[in-house]
């Protein structure tokens, strides 16, 4: 018997039985479909991160405290780092500005007569916004009620805000600050490449006069203001070995590491730690997304199996005529499996768009750029028509060893 | 008809008049069914080319069996078979497949055709599996369906056919790939009168034309079509009887 007329057969077979063979299908298209969703959302954050970091924060080095026992980017976000920790990491060989990077309390925004919470108010130097990101005006100068706000915040109220709007920064205790908006930025240097990810409106202000945290620097013996974070621009061509001396100076002689409790450990991770970093996560949600896709596939696979056992059993008389009129035993082996087969590849080519449709809706919810994955989609193919086979094996076989006497007697 | 009549008139010619289609030689069957059963006990019995030989008995008379090894839907427990001068009784699995899909046309009481198919692809079917292309199968299936007077009935499935002519397509596909022997399983059991007529009609065409049938019953009037009769009564040969056509 040649293949053609056992796809001929498996085809009638599944059709005579439309919402049987849909059914059979379901455990199939969830596992690729999820399988699919994931590779392809994951494979979009990736080539967005990837792009971001890429773009203009190559040579980005972010000092930060985190929890020791953590291999990654959670912070701590105790303000330790002191004008001399400040002024000390500048001078550092490669070092080509050191942003600080703190957040004013600010309970809302008020332009004309609309407010608006929830906004980020970060407090920084001028020279975190640079010209690339800058789509109008300029930066805020240090010592001026100025500040910078990103495109989000900037079209977030009624009337869009433009260069020379004023702004009123509402704070907790009731206190009342006029600002002049200087610029509208996509994007400032200093921020971590997952805050430029979440897409916040977001306010930037000089750190004098609107920052406010002040401890006493135990190497100056001086009150400073001290900030949780700092972002070093670093030369790119030495960004490894200016982050060694970072760190060599944040465990001996920082302020910050009197200042921070004894569990937190002092970092300063560069833009690849953060592309390794997000491709780690990546990775593991995405093999935890494929463990549940795979236990899919199993349950769809026993599914098929089960529906095929079904099939073998109703069919025990038609096989019996088969074998009668000549079919030998791989004929009628190979008749259940390439039917296995084609419920297994159905499977398959309904989870794929299904997942890439799923795929696209997240990507669009969280705000990146759809990049598709074509190994995966080969792969789950691949794989629905294997998982088929497999689950028709057994039956198949049971089917083929029926003995045609029996089968020809059977109701 | 006539196609076939030369066909298996070429057969004969080919093979010598001496060889039998169809040697049972001291054959035995044994089932275990709580103890042991004899269904056939040193059963001897040819099958002369181009001869009409009823078999009938009683139920239980080991008349099935009997048809079951000569059709190597079944292996005996011992003796040889011999179709078409090949060794039914000893050969594997796969080759009684093949020997059942080419040398041996059966027609059973329940027709036994395939619900999804269509009168042309179930008298295609033994082709199927004998690896013919499929504009070979389906001209010499609708040639066959011609034969048996179903010229306009190719398109429809069993559902859509009377009985008559569902057993009709059965012996049009027992027919398609020229075998050496029919065997039929009580062929008229599930029609009425009239068209069994039609079908024992057909058969002695196909007599007529030179084939070699073996058929099962328990009427006698439908026996008595053949040229002779094979009695079967607890797994033995009662006698046999020759009718007034031989």
């Amino acid at each position: 018997m040649d293949g053609r007329e056992g796809l001929r057969i498996a085809v009638r077979s599944v059709r005579a039985h439309k919402l049987r063979s849909a059914l059979t299908v379901v455990g199939i298209v969830i596992g690729i479909a999820s399988v699919i969703t994931f590779a392809t959302f994951g494979a979009s954050v990736q080539a967005e991160i990837i792009g971001d970091i890429g773009d203009s924060n190559a040579g980005n080095i972010y000092v930060f405290g985190t929890p020791s026992d953590d291999e990654g980017f959670d912070r701590v976000l105790q303000p330790v780092f002191t004008d001399t920790d400040l002024a000390a990491i500048s001078e550092i060989d490669g070092v080509t500005a050191a942003l600080p990077r703190g957040s004013i309390q600010v309970s809302s925004i008020r332009a004309g007569n609309q407010t608006l919470a929830r906004s980020q108010v970060t407090a920084t130097t001028p020279e975190s916004i640079t010209a690339g990101s800058t789509v109008a005006g300029r930066s805020f100068t240090s010592g001026d009620r100025e500040v910078v706000v990103n495109e989000r915040l900037a079209t977030g109220f009624r009337e869009n805000l433009t260069t020379g709007s004023t702004l009123t920064l509402l704070y907790p205790d009731g206190e009342e600050r006029p600002v002049t908006v200087t610029g509208i930025v996509n994007g400032t240097r200093g921020e971590l490449p997952v805050s430029n990810f979440a897409r916040q409106p977001r306010l930037y202000a000089p750190v004098d006069p609107f920052y406010a945290a002040v401890v006493e620097s135990p190497s100056a013996g001086v009150r400073q203001r001290a900030y949780p974070q700092i972002t070093v621009v670093s030369d790119p061509r030495q960004t490894a070995e200016t982050r060694e001396a970072i760190e060599t100076y944040l465990a001996d002689d920082a302020d910050a590491r009197q200042l921070s409790a004894s569990d937190t450990e002092l970092v300063a991770r560069s833009g690849s730690d953060f592309i390794d970093e997000i491709s780690d996560v990546i990775e593991r949600i995405t093999r935890f997304v494929t463990g549940i896709g795979v236990i899919s596939l199993v349950v769809g696979a026993i599914g098929i199996a089960n529906v095929m056992l079904v099939s073998v059993t109703e069919r025990t008389r038609e096989i019996g005529i088969m074998k009668a009129v000549g079919a030998r035993n791989r004929d009628i082996m190979s008749i259940f499996v390439i039917e296995a087969a084609l419920l297994g590849t159905l499977g398959s080519l309904l989870g794929v768009p299904l997942g890439l449709l799923v795929g696209r809706g997240a990507a669009a919810y969280a705000d990146v750029t759809f990049a598709l994955a074509p190994d995966w989609i080969a792969l789950a193919v691949g794989v629905g028509v294997v998982v088929g086979i497999v689950a028709g094996l057994y039956p198949a076989w049971r089917a083929a060893r029926i003995d045609p006497i029996d089968a020809l007697r059977h109701e | 008809m006539s196609e076939t009549a030369a066909t298996a008139t070429t057969a004969v010619t080919e093979a010598g008049e001496t060889e039998p289609t169809v040697v049972v030689d001291e054959v035995s069957k044994h089932y275990t069914v709580g103890g042991q059963v004899t269904a056939l006990d040193e059963v001897t019995l040819t099958l002369p080319r181009g001869s009409y030989t009823a078999i009938m008995g009683p139920s239980g008379s080991g008349k099935s069996s009997l048809l079951n090894l000569i059709g190597g839907l079944d292996t005996p427990s011992a003796g040889h078979v011999a179709v078409d001068g090949k060794p039914i009784s000893t050969a594997s699995e796969n080759e009684r497949a093949a020997i059942r899909g080419t040398d041996i046309g059966f027609v059973f009481q329940t027709f036994n055709l395939m619900p999804r198919l269509t009168a042309v692809e179930n008298v295609a079917l033994p082709l199927v599996f004998d690896s013919w292309s499929r504009a070979d199968r389906i001209d010499r299936a609708v040639e066959r369906l011609e034969a048996v007077g179903l010229g306009d009935r190719t398109d429809h499935v069993p559902n859509e056919l009377s009985g008559g002519q569902r057993q009709r397509v059965a012996i049009a596909r027992a027919l398609a790939p020229d075998p050496a022997l029919i065997l039929a399983d009580e062929p008229t059991g599930n029609v009425d009168t009239d068209t069994g007529a039609t079908v024992l009609d057909i058969f002695d065409e196909l007599h007529a034309a030179g084939n070699t049938i073996l058929l099962v019953t328990h009427e006698r009037h439908v026996a008595e079509r053949a040229d002779r009769i094979v009695h079967i009564t607890d797994g033995e040969i009662g006698s046999i009887e020759a009718t007034g056509e031989a």
